[in-house]
């Protein structure tokens, strides 16, 4: 009954938004509507939600309220540049507006007229994503998401088959005794099942040595697997100090990587955001959909924001009271290897994803996709091609074709610039 | 066609001894004990059992694999609050100056993730325009100095701030309520901000105000209670006595050695360690090329043989003594055609040199280029100075060549003003003293009796950054913070300005003297804003029209770190010396049968980095010792008495230099070149000690007080040496390799190059070598291959080409190496055993035009007959050779490598795995450069290296670079072409989109060099400055005739002498022909 209820449930929510979604498909503006929500998702909205406020306030209403007050051009001048607008203009309300969020200035905005009206015409027509799923719907789920029963499901069945097998055994035995005590026959000597199995071995050569090599060979071959595991960590996913999913972030509110991980394209190193690139989003996001304030206040705590006062701790000398927070860290190239994200993602112009995975699917605790083995790079480094439009090798495509001559086509590979060579990652 | 010369790495190989020439040829010198270690006995007596070590294999074993299992646990914090401009992975870069009142470089250092790593230079400095020393980019190394005062201290043991500051800010005012005398006694200070603020401490604390101004400030001033007294370990006080006293201006000029076409300089190491050696490198540099529209003439007259005396065109020998009558009778010979009045002159005891002529041929060379020639004496005597003066001036070189109006701010010295502190401190008149920089009580004359003197003194405050010999002497120590630490500016010369920006928050609990002097003063502690109001109170006033904020003029002041004022002034200087005086003195000087010369070391500067292992263990360039000072001596003069090591295992003998009650025992080494009858020891040394053993000996008390000059005075002119009788063991970096008799230090003269082919096939200076192949056809190297040629002529071919006329031999490459590469420290025991590391080194190579071991081709004269004219061996040319991986295209190592750990690269490298590696030493072997470094140990965990390998140290493991693996145990490495900047370089040139700028990309050794020495670049690049000079007539390369063909080019040699003048001293002006008869033979 509660089944049922449930499934009918479900199927509501799914199709609810799918109404919505053809409703909004119907309506002329809908394109517009799209196109303004990824402006909007693009600019603003790590400090803006139509409908809450954040680190900034909420937007709704707020074209009309400024277009009433100093018109369409302030406005566009307010969002492309706030400083300059309050600079130039001194503008008491806008000034007030500041003050109240803690003086958090908005950065300038390099988008046009056309832009903004797109961005305010999906904010005044915004309407709430659906709810997210309530706590019956959780319970339900558990039985499909929760983890691997199927182990524990061999493990029964071969407990429940051996105990038959041990009583059909018995069967037999009683049968034979009692059908030897009527033929008259002498009772045959008790022998447990080991010494019958060995009994049985003995008498059949030829199978047991076909066991032994299946067993050698089965043992060989696991034994090869595991050393060439050794040190290879893939799927590793750690414990963390804070329960960071990566699908709520980069999947759910489509927050770009290099946004936190904005090294990954200028250096080495793809760089585990500081606190201060969390706070950016999370003085005003204080409470999570999965783990309510818990996670997110040891964020504040380490950034050492009182999240109450809306303030920051401070000692007696002025300083913040802080602390880093120690993050387990999942990929571990060794130390004799070089490896560089920037040469990778804007070189090479690979995504994340290659290396990563579907990140944007990875709820807590991220894992670690690839082996990071030498095979599965120089793997790679054989199949990409280079990006032959970047000047650099532009300049270089002469001496390429001069020495590949024998190459069928121009699809030059990472190989071919010395991409299996030892130090191009071994120095 | 090329000189006959034959270079020879030690006097042994010379000499051809057998027992040397035996061991030549063996990889290892030494014998490796393989015999003692597997024999029987040594087996049977160990404890461990076959059963025993089948056990531990077991259990290591089963450790190893438990050990697999676990995926160890490593947390990566990230910042809380990022700093804006740090990026992890991505270096900064912070333009600074490094200013220890010795040595003067504007800077740029770069860190990582906040901690500097590197030093380079400043290309825009007008100063030092980009060069480096040893002594400046090892100093980052000096930062991490765990040996460091790390708190303040009061009376020996550790205090705090708090007290101490308390203490002495209520000792500083009654002495300035009570009218108390106060002393600061510092080195020279280049910071025109710290020169303000002791102007404004003077004026708190000593009641009167001090009105001393720019070079002045070094002076003591006026009535005032407070006096500040300049004193430097090195100093060259007489230069600024003579030019006060000669033209009225007591200040060191400025030189320009790029000017000059004929340089004479009177044991001056203006290339060394003299004055601003870095800055006068890179003039020196600039005209000593032979391709160029003129190249400079250089003459050297000195006693030890020294960076710029083996670099010298023409050097001459000449006792200390003897200097000031070699400056009188140059004087003479230009005075004589130039209608000045000439000077009676001493005679010159034993010339064994050729000395007059030489003096006679400069004087010509100088005659012939008023105007536009040079000269300069390193010596500290007044008088001497004053008949250097008479000459420059006699020349008109004045205002050319010799820049009053621009004076150098370094080593302002004021010997007499000291010397009179002194007296005051010693009569008990002084009640209190600060002593800021420097370590007087470990570098004064003994004479001067300063422990004595701070006795008498109440209260005594240092500065120390160390636990020296002075701090110890004083009440409180408040440690200065390493410049890396601190804020500061500084003004080496007239209109030339430059600052120092902190990279690092202080290490330990230091504070730097200009924060603890306004602490003092009552003032905030804070010289960032003290120097801030400086700037903006004069350099500002004058930019005020172009630059609209302070904060932007200040903010690119301290981005570009240096700037430049026009120097309007234009004096006219009139000689005014007495020079009959100036050569009254020089000829009253008594010579001795001995005479000492205490001189500056290249690696080691004054001794204020001593404890820096980096600098410990880089070859001195002429000696290649390392890790001591030693006394040098001729090897003529050792004969009979003292032994010339012969090999490692050797020990040297020691001998007893006495001079009045002072004597030290020292190591005897034998360097061709010294003066007979003279010795030399290094200052700088028994300061640092390693392992609780002090390095050398300190022989700073020999140094003497002359009344007369009122200066300080480096040599001794009359000294016993007497042998010890004792041995001690000495290792030198330069016995490992032989390349005999063969093309390795090109050679030539300017006439030569000017007038025959390089490629002559009969006498040409420069000739391709040809063998026969086997069909008995002669054919040049470069067409004899073993192997299939790699494709080197497409895409990037890396490679450098090493100029050896402006290789100089100053090792500030070896050091930007080690910095860089994270070569490992090996501490002496390992030199020793021939197990240095340095991946890239400098061979330096005696010459002798004598053959000595019998008559020569033709000629009826033999090679004796020659030796009884001139020895050879007793005053040699000296070459210097940078060597380092030749990444050869058809590399020997490459192909007897079992694990094939070392390969070639599409790039022309020759690349090593490290992890690859097994170990087995065949491409050691098998490499005809010797320059295969092999890790024999665990440097960086072996206890046998802590205390000196930075990587031991918990701080000193900070500087490493950590784009580059620290290798372990067991394998090989050698020069990468700083592979990590090749990379990142390209990337770079990726990212943007474009191809690799020449010059975008610089090696660690390139970037060191201040005289652009070694360039480095693509030679596949038909734009490179490499492949030009690779192409160029004078390029070689090493070894040509193994056919190994490597990537790294070297350019021959070129002397500014005449076919006559390099040919005298062998043949009596015999010509050119028969030399080269000799040659090939």
């Amino acid at each position: 009954m509660n089944n049922i209820h449930a499934r009918s449930l479900k199927a509501a929510l799914l199709i609810l938004p799918a109404f919505l979604l053809s409703f909004l498909l119907a309506n002329p503006a809908s394109a517009q509507y799209e196109e303004g929500k990824a402006l909007f998702t693009g600019n603003c909205a790590s400090c803006h939600k139509p409908d809450k406020k954040v680190v900034g306030p909420a937007l709704m209403g707020s074209r009309e309220k400024w277009e009433k007050r100093v018109g369409k051009e302030a406005l566009y001048s307010w969002v492309k540049n706030s400083q300059g607008y309050i600079e130039e203009t001194g503008d008491p309300y806008a000034v007030a507006l500041l003050a109240e969020y803690n003086g958090s200035v908005m950065s300038a905005n390099a988008i046009s007229n056309e832009e903004i009206d797109l961005i305010f015409a999906y904010i005044d027509n915004y309407t709430p994503p659906p709810p997210p799923p309530g706590k019956d719907e959780v319970s339900t789920n558990a039985g499909n998401d929760g983890p691997d029963n199927t182990w524990l499901w061999l493990i029964l069945i071969f407990v429940v088959l051996f105990i038959i097998g041990n009583v059909l055994l018995g069967v037999r035995k009683a049968l034979n005794r009692i059908n030897r005590e009527k033929e008259g026959k002498e009772p045959l000597p008790e022998s447990s099942v080991i010494e019958s199995i060995l009994e049985y071995l003995s008498a059949n050569k030829r199978i047991t040595a076909l066991l032994v090599i299946l067993v050698l060979g089965w043992g060989a071959s696991v034994g090869w697997d595991a050393l060439l595991g050794v040190g290879v960590y893939e799927g590793y996913a750690p414990e963390q100090p804070i329960k960071f999913s990566h699908k709520i972030h980069a999947g759910q509110n489509g927050i770009n990587c290099v946004y936190c991980h904005h090294s990954a394209e200028k250096g080495k190193h793809s760089g585990i955001p500081s606190v201060n690139v969390c706070m950016n989003c999370h003085t005003g996001i204080q409470e999570g959909a999965q783990y309510g304030k818990t996670e997110i206040a040891k964020i504040h705590d380490a950034a050492g924001y009182d999240a109450e006062a809306g303030k920051y701790r401070l000692d007696e000398d002025g300083n913040r009271i802080q602390k880093p927070i120690e993050w387990v860290r999942i990929h571990n190239l060794p130390d004799f290897a070089y490896f560089n994200h920037s040469q990778h993602v804007i070189v090479g112009k690979q995504e994340c994803q290659t290396c990563h995975g579907e990140v944007e699917e990875y709820d807590y605790p991220m894992k670690q996709h690839a082996p990071l083995t030498m095979g599965w790079c120089i793997n790679c480094h054989r199949e990409t091609n280079i990006d032959m439009t970047n000047g650099y090798y532009q300049d270089m495509k002469p001496d390429f074709l001069e020495k590949y001559s024998d190459m069928e086509d121009e699809s030059f590979k990472v190989e071919h610039i010395g991409g299996l060579e030892c130090a191009k990652c071994h120095y | 066609m090329s000189t006959t010369k034959k270079y020879w790495r030690s006097l042994e190989h010379l000499n051809e001894e057998p027992e040397f020439m035996a061991k030549a040829h063996n990889e290892f010198t030494e014998h490796v004990p393989v015999d003692e270690f597997l024999d029987k006995t040594s087996l049977d007596d160990t404890a461990t059992s076959r059963r025993d070590f089948l056990k531990f294999l077991g259990f290591t074993t089963a450790a190893a694999a438990l050990a697999s299992c676990e995926t160890p646990v490593m947390r990566s914090i990230p910042y809380v609050n990022k700093p804006e401009e740090i990026t992890p992975g991505v270096a900064n870069y912070y333009a600074s100056t490094f200013a220890d009142g010795n040595d003067y470089a504007a800077i740029l250092v770069k860190a990582r993730e906040g901690r500097p790593i590197m030093i380079e230079g400043n290309k825009n400095s007008g100063v030092t325009m980009g060069g480096v020393n040893a002594r400046v980019n090892s100093s980052v190394l000096s930062l991490y100095d765990s040996k460091r005062i790390q708190k303040p201290m009061k009376g020996g043991a550790a205090s705090t701030w708090t007290e101490v500051d308390a203490e002495i800010m209520q000792k500083l005012d009654q002495l300035a309520s009570s009218g108390g005398q106060v002393r600061l006694l510092s080195n020279s200070i280049l910071s025109p901000s710290t020169n303000e603020l002791i102007r404004e401490f003077g004026a708190k604390f000593g009641g009167a105000p001090a009105a001393a101004e720019g070079e002045d400030a070094a002076a003591p001033t006026g009535d005032s209670n407070f006096k500040h007294v300049t004193y430097d370990a090195i100093s060259n006080a007489g230069i600024i006595n003579a030019n006060e006293a000669d033209f009225g201006k007591a200040v060191i000029p400025s030189y320009a050695f790029d000017k000059a076409k004929v340089i004479v300089s009177l044991g001056a190491d203006f290339l060394g360690t003299w004055l601003s050696d870095i800055e006068y490198s890179v003039q020196y540099a600039k005209n000593r090329k032979p391709d160029g529209p003129w190249m400079s003439k250089h003459y050297q007259f000195e006693s030890t043989m020294s960076l710029a005396g083996s670099n010298a065109d023409v050097r001459g020998v000449v006792k200390p003594s003897e200097q000031g009558i070699v400056a009188a009778m140059l004087y003479n010979a230009v005075a004589s055609k130039t209608g000045n009045p000439t000077v009676q002159t001493g005679s010159i005891g034993n010339d064994d040199n050729n000395l007059k002529e030489k003096i006679s041929k400069a004087a010509e060379g100088l005659l012939a280029n008023k105007g536009q020639s040079l000269v300069v004496a390193g010596s500290n005597d007044t008088h001497v100075q004053t008949l250097v003066n008479a000459i420059n001036n006699a020349l008109g070189n004045i205002g050319t060549t010799v820049d009053l109006d621009t004076p150098l701010y370094l080593k302002r010295s004021n010997d007499n003003a000291v010397a009179e502190l002194l007296e005051e401190m010693k009569s008990g008149q002084v009640d209190a003293v600060m002593i800021y920089g420097g370590d007087p009580a470990y570098s004064m004359p003994k004479d001067w009796n300063f422990a004595g003197a701070m006795a008498k003194v109440k209260t005594k405050i240092s500065f120390a950054t160390k636990l020296d010999d002075t701090a110890k002497a004083c009440d409180y120590v408040c440690p200065d913070s390493h410049f890396l630490e601190s804020w500061n500016d500084a003004n080496p010369k007239a209109g030339a300005y430059s600052t120092a920006q902190p990279v690092i928050s202080n290490l330990y609990d230091t504070r730097q003297a200009q924060e603890s002097m306004l602490k003092w003063m009552g003032k905030m502690p804070d010289f960032h804003k003290y120097m801030q109001q400086t700037w903006e109170q004069y350099g500002y006033q004058m930019v005020k029209e172009q630059v609209p904020t302070f904060t932007e003029y200040w903010n690119g002041a301290i981005h570009d770190g240096v700037s430049q004022i026009p120097v309007s002034t234009k004096g006219e200087y009139a000689f005014n010396g007495d020079v009959n005086r100036a050569a009254k003195a020089v000829n009253a000087i008594k010579g001795g049968e001995w005479e000492l010369e205490l001189y500056v070391k290249t690696s080691m500067g004054d001794g204020s980095q001593a404890s820096n292992p980096w600098l410990q263990e880089l070859p001195d360039p002429v000696s290649k010792v390392v890790w001591d000072n030693y006394i040098t001596m001729n090897p003529k003069d050792m004969e009979g008495t003292y032994e010339t090591r012969t090999a490692q295992e050797t020990p040297a003998d020691m001998a007893t230099v006495t001079v009045g009650e002072d004597s030290v025992t020292l190591p005897v080494v034998a360097i061709p070149g010294q003066k007979r009858g003279t010795i030399g020891i290094a200052l700088g040394y028994g300061k640092a000690t390693v392992d609780e053993k002090v390095v050398g000996a300190n022989v700073f008390p020999m140094v003497a007080y002359n009344g007369v000059s009122k200066t300080l005075q480096y040599a001794r002119y009359n000294v016993s040496v007497a042998a010890a009788g004792q041995k001690y063991p000495i290792a030198s970096t330069q016995t490992h390799h032989t390349m005999m008799g063969r093309k390795i230090v090109n050679e030539t003269n300017l006439e030569t190059f000017k007038s025959v082919d390089a490629k002559d096939p009969k006498i040409g200076w420069n000739q391709d070598i040809r063998i026969k192949d086997s069909y008995h056809q002669e054919r040049s190297t470069q067409e004899l291959n073993l192997w299939d040629d790699f494709g080197i002529e497409k895409g990037h071919r890396w490679g450098m080409s090493i100029d050896l006329n402006t290789c100089t031999g100053c090792s500030a490459c070896v050091t930007a190496c080690h910095s860089e590469n994270n070569v490992p420290v090996v501490g002496k025991d390992e030199v020793r055993r021939t197990r240095t590391m340095s991946w890239l080194r400098i061979d330096r190579y005696f010459s002798s035009d004598a053959d000595i071991t019998g008559p020569r081709h033709g000629h009826g004269a033999s090679g004796r007959d020659y030796e009884k004219m001139e020895d050879p061996s007793e005053y040699p040319d000296v070459a210097f050779q940078p060597v380092m991986c030749q990444h050869c295209n058809h590399a020997p190592c490459e192909t007897v490598c079992p694990v094939a750990a070392t390969t070639h690269s599409e790039e022309g490298m020759n690349q090593m795995a490290y992890n690859r590696c097994v170990g087995t030493r065949y491409c050691a072997n098998n490499c005809p450069f010797k320059v295969r470094r092999f890790n024999w140990f665990n440097y960086s965990g072996y206890h046998k290296f802590k205390g000196f390998n930075p990587a031991q140290d918990e701080l000193g493991r900070m500087v490493l670079n950590p784009d580059v693996t620290v290798r372990s145990r067991g394998v090989m490495e050698k020069c990468s072409l700083c592979v990590q900047r090749i990379q990142a370089g390209k990337l770079e040139a990726k990212k943007q989109g474009t191809p690799v700028k020449d010059g975008s990309i610089q090696t660690a050794c390139s970037s060191a060099c201040p005289t652009n020495a070694i360039s480095f670049g693509d030679l596949n690049d038909k734009d490179s400055m490499a492949r030009s000079r690779a192409k160029s007539d004078r390029s070689y390369a090493l070894l040509e005739e193994i056919g190994v063909q490597p990537n790294i080019y070297y350019m021959t040699k070129v002397r500014n002498r005449t076919i006559a003048e390099d040919a005298q001293p062998v043949h009596h002006g015999h010509g050119h022909e028969e030399e080269t008869e000799s040659e090939n033979a």
